[in-house]
């Protein structure tokens, strides 16, 4: 978690290989991701789900096949299988009735609950998610909330998930980490993060615009950007 | 000065690097068509959107300048009483140069624009990257194909583009300004060599349908995800394809035809 900007999504495509690191290393299973050659990264990457902010559902495709997509480049299962496999990832995430549509005729919630289902399609080992609660009503939040937990703990899947909605993600994870500015302000689980008297963990959990965290942007003075001629 | 160094220098160095770029580019994609079922499924459907949906501009743009040809080189024999070679006229005109030239610049305009939009957006809209995070690479599943597709349509395009050229330039010469039929075609078959002039005429249109069609594919994968920026890069697309059309029409023309 952690204020806009501050480098959330980054971290995530370092983890999945799309941004190499300046310094340092990023272990996946004990091997360094960046050190990973084109191919041995894309074979990596298929244990890896990751759900983007935007969806990221290919435009050309209905949901049905969108779904379908990393079944049919990954396995040979028949159509029938690949149509089993689909109705019921569809069906966790609600949609199973939207499976014919185009994603040009869904709202921003309903994308990126397809692209969960897409993203859980090849039961992956880890799962990487930006934002999964942006735009979503309080009924499919809850909904998402209770699915992301339980996929993890019935697939036994490691998930990294960043998000700015507190409280469903606190509610949720064993351990957080509070970005700020590029930089480690607090982590540990929800109940020590809770109980944290450090003040940047405290503005950020209450949310409040005044404190170590600067809400603006670097910036000149004000008053003097106003009077300047 | 060390301003105009500096501006010139970093210039020079963008410019290699993204020569280098596009170098390794082309080589993954090149080699990264799979020849299974699947990969000429991929490669099928693309020819229909870069080759099939071309024809209509390719057919009528080829009639009318077949017609145009008739037209001209009929106001110029006719002065020197040799009109009946206007079906020789029209034929190398088009086999040699306007077939694989003005298809290449139509290509570009048509098809060329449309991959580098498609690709553009595609990468604007996270679905290269999401491609790429389910371990599938975007450079051999939606990158290849259509390179493929822009190498193998273009030839057969130009091809087509000659073939309703002379037929225009016959609706012209024969049904409308009076040139004998059996002079029209005679003309044609013995002045029209193989390998002199169709042969020529294909290897310049397989060069341009391959710079084309790189040149449209790098530019959507390389472009800038913003609309302004995939605005910036099928304007790329039409200038650099026309210019390196009409660039590299001169040296193999040069190569190919001259006797000095």
């Amino acid at each position: 978690m952690g204020p806009s900007g501050t480098g959330k999504t980054t971290l995530l495509r370092l983890i999945g290989g799309q941004l190499k690191p300046e310094r340092g290393e990023i272990l996946l299973d004990g091997q360094d991701v960046s050190k990973f050659k084109r191919k041995a990264l894309f074979d990596a990457r298929k244990k890896m789900g990751m759900l983007f902010q935007s969806g990221a559902l290919f435009s050309d495709l209905s949901v049905y096949e969108n779904v379908a997509f990393p079944l049919r480049e990954h396995t040979d299962f028949s159509e029938e299988i690949i149509r089993d496999i689909v109705y019921m990832k569809l069906q966790a995430v609600g949609l199973r009735g939207a499976r014919e549509l185009m994603p040009a005729e869904l709202s921003g919630g309903m994308t990126r609950r397809v692209a969960l289902a897409r993203t859980i399609a090849l039961d992956p080992e880890l799962i990487l998610y930006d934002e999964p609660f942006a735009g979503q009503d309080p009924i499919a939040m809850g909904v998402l909330v209770q699915l992301i937990r339980l996929l993890n703990d019935a697939l036994g899947l490691t998930s990294v998930l960043v998000s700015h909605d507190i409280n469903e993600s606190l509610s949720i994870c064993d351990h957080a980490v509070i970005l700020a500015d590029g930089v480690v302000i607090g982590e540990g689980s929800p109940t020590d993060l809770k109980k944290s008297d450090s003040p940047l963990v405290r503005q950020f959990l209450n949310g409040l615009p005044d404190g170590p965290v600067p809400y603006h942007y670097p910036a000149s003075d004000y008053q003097s950007d106003l009077m300047d001629q | 000065m060390i301003d105009f160094l500096i501006r010139n220098g970093r210039a020079g160095i963008d410019f290699s690097a993204t020569v280098g770029r596009s170098g390794v580019f082309l080589w993954h994609c090149i080699f990264g068509l799979s020849w299974k079922l699947k990969g000429l499924k991929l490669l099928a459907r693309q020819m229909y959107n870069v080759g099939v949906l071309s024809l209509v501009i390719i057919i009528v743009s080829g009639l009318f300048i077949g017609m145009v040809l008739g037209l001209q080189g009929y106001s110029i024999l006719i002065d020197y009483g040799s009109e009946q070679a206007i079906g020789q006229m029209v034929a190398l005109t088009l086999v040699r140069e306007l077939g694989p030239v003005v298809t290449a610049l139509l290509f570009a305009g048509r098809a060329g624009s449309a991959l580098t939009a498609e690709i553009g957006l595609m990468k604007a809209t996270e679905q290269l990257s999401s491609m790429e995070m389910m371990g599938v690479d975007p450079l051999k599943r939606v990158i290849a194909p259509r390179l493929w597709a822009g190498f193998l349509s273009m030839p057969l395009l130009a091809a087509i583009f000659s073939m309703v050229g002379v037929f225009g330039g016959m609706l012209i010469g024969v049904d409308w300004l009076g040139v004998y039929e059996g002079s029209f075609w005679a003309n044609m078959q013995s002045s029209v060599e193989f390998r002199e002039d169709i042969l020529n005429g294909v290897i310049k249109s397989i060069v341009f349908g391959f710079v084309c069609t790189w040149i449209a594919v790098f530019q959507g994968y390389d472009s800038v995800p913003t609309s302004e920026g995939i605005s910036v890069a099928t304007t790329k697309t039409v200038v650099y394809s026309s210019l390196s059309v009409l660039g590299l029409d001169f040296i193999l023309t040069a190569v190919m035809f001259s006797s000095f």
